[in-house]
């Protein structure tokens, strides 16, 4: 036997797994790729113009140059939480890919290095969790480099910073879940969620400093004194220890042409990065058979389950409602609430909605995302007061639409990333549910329940505290509450209906289903919806508003107006509801299993 | 070629293999018995060096699987119950993967290929991804793949789930030649009728204990009965099932 490179061995796997999924995606059809492209390039487009607007409003009206201090903390605070997200988005991938994937069983029982396996596995994990990066941070830096007139070679410097940088939260991320498997097998779970808890608290922390701090001063001091106090506020990103504020002083020497020092700069970036990644390498070499050990032993030999809930003894199964209530008796309380909450909903829907909801909430990666985000827009609604106190009714109707589009985008998030997801992560247990005693359009019935459920009850209760904190008056927030009724129904029958006609069965990460072409397209169809919703329910209300005081009021009435985007607004959405789910049901009752 | 010397398994608390003891020459066929949740999965991984034993040695060709792992794991070949094929990949890329995993001479790869595909008859599906193969089509592939580098020893986690009786035939017979050739074969079954068929030495093991190891006569009169294996398999582990004969 010869020596094996498994380094190549690696690569060549690498590159044929590349080539061969190329071809089964776009090899039998031209309108998969066009549609990938073109959607990307829609909001590689859309980042860019905003960031160039932005970056030449900072310039020209504001007076901020573009390799000055204003700008730098932008671009500490662009690569800090790009840093945070890569250390959790690829400790997560990676564990996930070490320790509980079929392939590392397989790699591990054969003769390969460990730490050839976390390297193999190290790459793939980056490149995932850094792709949306390259979608939405290199319109941001490109926007930079033109505004700022940065010279023909920051192009060249601005990847080779990218890659050295990417490298260092990569292996942190990595380090990470090899210590934690390592050395705390049985409460993995508590200390990354631990961890997640005080960041998500940090960070909110500081966003409410910021917020309480900043907004009543801008608009009363002097204008530079206010500034100076919002950005002692962001000196943390600044620390010279930081990797992140090493890309930021590099690329931003490397507009102002000097290039020694972003010589110096990538040198600092790319040595740290690859001594921490040669230290995770080494790490793995010593505790990745070991973690895989402790992971798989370190527990007992059956995981404990819930109590049985199927109805007591001689209580009959039929009618289903008599066994379900009963078993629910024993069930959370949270379970029971749902359950009692939907009368209306047939007795085996509602069952499949619980089912639903109850492997929702026992998968923190799931709703942990939307937690963190909705509590992000409820601080920031909450502390919204402070800034109007001191702004005219335009701004405030305008600031009231903003907050609308942003509640409208979370719920197209929630249902593009989560509900389309739903009917393919059913996998292939999915004959178990295709063999119950219930007509099939019950199952989508179920998750679109659930699905519109969960968002009303997040999204109507932003909208109303957003409302509320800027003191809108009680036609607007009815209006609201309808357009978020209506976006919710029409988001979520889109995303089931799409999710049944399209489904993944091969696929269980969510993400990954989310990311495909299904999911791609569901997104596009989500946001042209959301455009045509706001546009036609809402839009006209906050225009008419807005235009109240002007010359053009009242050339057009405005009952007229707003009833007849109402009717739009409701008959879209009735649309988006009845014809996705009835192209849902058609493709479930045909399929097979 | 296969050695276990007083090998405990903990999991946490629970053993799940004590102190178990076992001896497999090359060229045989050893067969593995046990109810669900016996310690066999666990004992298997434990000789791949996916797991490492709490106490006591695994040795593989006299290599220790936790000192020498990677010139132990280059002997052996396992199967698993459920086994892996990378979905993107054609029967023959990953017969070539595996050639290559196992440091063989590109000459000597394309051969050893050509003689599997033959011998498991891959002919007409090789060269499509794997995501396409039927149940019956992806375990003649894994069999292929295990087969590629002549490991000298093929561990075999219930290989005949699944399939229909002609592959099965296909199966025994091959197990058997792997054996004849000086291969020793740790088989892992609940197919008793092919246990009793093809082993030379079966060894019962429950509650992670080895109750009784021998040939199907030793066992016969280890269990005082004079049956089939699955008469001797019931009543050696009825008798170990009963209360005061569990481990505390």
């Amino acid at each position: 036997m010869k020596l094996v490179n498994q380094a190549l061995l690696f690569h060549r796997l690498r590159l044929s797994l590349l080539r061969n999924s190329w071809r089964a995606t776009f090899g039998q059809s031209s309108m998969r790729p066009l549609v990938v492209v073109l959607c990307s390039l829609v909001v590689w487009g859309f980042v860019f113009a905003i960031s160039w607007g932005g970056f030449l409003f900072l310039q020209m009206e504001v007076g901020v140059p573009m390799t000055g201090d204003i700008v730098g903390i932008l671009l500490d605070l662009l690569f800090l939480s790009l840093a945070v997200l890569l250390i959790f988005s690829s400790g997560l991938i990676l564990y996930g890919s070490l320790f509980s994937s079929a392939e590392t069983a397989f790699l591990l029982s054969k003769p390969v290095a460990a730490d050839r396996v976390f390297a193999y596995k190290f790459q793939g994990a980056l490149a995932f969790s850094s792709w949306a990066f390259l979608l939405l941070g290199t319109p941001i830096l490109l926007a930079f480099g033109i505004v700022g007139e940065a010279p023909w070679y920051f192009y060249f410097f601005l990847p080779l910073y990218f890659l050295g940088f990417v490298l260092l939260p990569g292996a942190l991320g990595g380090l990470g879940a090899l210590l934690v498997v390592n050395f705390v097998p049985q409460r993995r779970k508590q200390v990354v969620g631990l961890l997640l808890a005080a960041l998500t608290a940090a960070l909110l922390l500081w966003i409410y400093r910021i917020v309480r701090a900043a907004p009543t001063d801008l608009w009363r001091d002097e204008m530079r004194e206010a500034v100076t106090r919002l950005l002692s506020y962001f000196t943390f990103t600044r620390s010279p220890l930081a990797p992140s504020h090493w890309v930021s002083l590099g690329l931003r020497r490397v507009v102002r042409g000097e290039i020694g020092s972003a010589l110096y700069y990538l040198a600092l970036v790319w040595s740290n990065g690859l001594f921490l990644y040669l230290m995770t390498a080494v790490a793995a070499s010593w505790l990745y058979r070991r973690g895989y050990n402790r992971l798989s032993t370190g527990g007992d030999l059956r995981r404990t389950a819930a109590p049985p809930t199927l109805a007591p003894a001689g209580e009959s199964l039929n009618p289903p409602t008599v066994a379900v209530a009963s078993s629910l008796r024993r069930e959370p309380w949270v379970d029971r609430l749902l359950y009692g909450a939907l009368p209306f909903v047939h007795p085996s829907t509602r069952l499949l909605l619980v089912k639903d909801f109850r492997t929702f909430r026992r998968d923190p990666q799931q709703w942990g995302q939307i937690l963190v985000f909705s509590g992000l827009m409820l601080l920031y609604f909450t502390n919204i007061r402070r800034f109007v106190e001191n702004l005219e009714g335009r701004f405030q109707n305008g600031i009231s639409f903003l907050n609308l589009c942003a509640i409208a985008l979370l719920l197209c998030t929630y249902t593009g990333r989560f509900v389309y997801p739903m009917l393919s992560l059913e996998g292939r247990k999915f004959w178990i549910l295709g063999l119950l005693p219930l007509r099939r359009e019950r199952l989508l019935q179920g998750k679109f329940a659930f699905s519109m459920v969960g968002g009303l009850i997040i999204a109507e209760g932003l909208a109303l505290v957003s409302d509320l904190m800027l003191m809108m008056p009680g036609e607007a927030i009815l209006l609201h509450a309808l357009t978020v009724a209506v976006l919710a129904a029409g988001l979520s029958g889109l995303s089931v209906g799409l999710g049944a006609v399209m489904p993944n069965f091969r696929e269980s990460d969510p993400s990954k289903i989310a990311a495909g072409f299904g999911g791609t397209l569901n997104l596009v169809a989500g946001l042209l919806f959301l455009l045509l919703i706001l546009g036609s329910m809402a839009a006209p209300w906050h225009a008419e508003t807005l235009l109240e005081s002007t010359e053009v009021s009242g050339l057009i009435p405005k009952e007229g107006v707003i009833g007849f985007g109402m009717v739009v607004g409701l008959a879209l959405g009735a649309a988006c509801v009845i014809l996705p789910l009835r192209a849902g049901i058609r493709a479930l009752r045909e399929m097979e299993f | 070629m296969i050695k276990l010397d007083r090998v405990t398994k903990q999991y946490g608390t629970k053993t799940a293999v004590h102190e178990l003891n076992l001896d497999i020459p090359s060229g045989e066929l050893f067969a593995f018995l046990g109810p669900n949740g016996a310690g066999k999965t666990t004992t298997i991984k434990m000789m791949c060096g996916l797991l490492f034993p709490t106490t006591g040695q695994v040795l593989i060709g006299g290599y220790d699987l936790r000192r020498e792992g990677d010139r132990a794991r280059q002997l052996l070949s396992y199967v698993p119950d459920q086994p892996f094929l990378y979905e993107k990949l054609t029967g023959r890329e990953f017969l070539q993967f595996i050639a290559d995993m196992y440091g063989l001479p590109r000459a000597r790869a394309a051969e050893r290929i050509a003689e599997v595909i033959e011998l498991f008859e891959l002919h007409e599906f090789v060269d499509d991804l794997t995501e396409r193969y039927s149940h019956g089509m992806r375990q003649r592939t894994v069999f292929a793949s295990a087969l590629v580098h002549e490991p000298r020893v093929l561990i075999v986690d219930e290989p005949t789930v699944g399939l229909d009786p002609h592959s099965v035939r296909r199966l025994k017979d091959l197990l058997r030649q792997q054996a004849d050739r000086g291969t020793t074969v740790f088989l892992s079954s609940h197919s008793l009728d092919v246990v009793e068929e093809l082993a030379d030495r079966i060894a019962i093991i429950e509650h992670g204990r080895l109750v009784a190891c021998g040939n199907l006569k030793e066992l016969r009169a280890r269990a005082a009965v004079d049956g089939s294996l699955e008469d001797v398999f019931l009543t050696l582990t009825r008798h170990e099932s009963e209360p005061a004969n569990r481990p505390r």
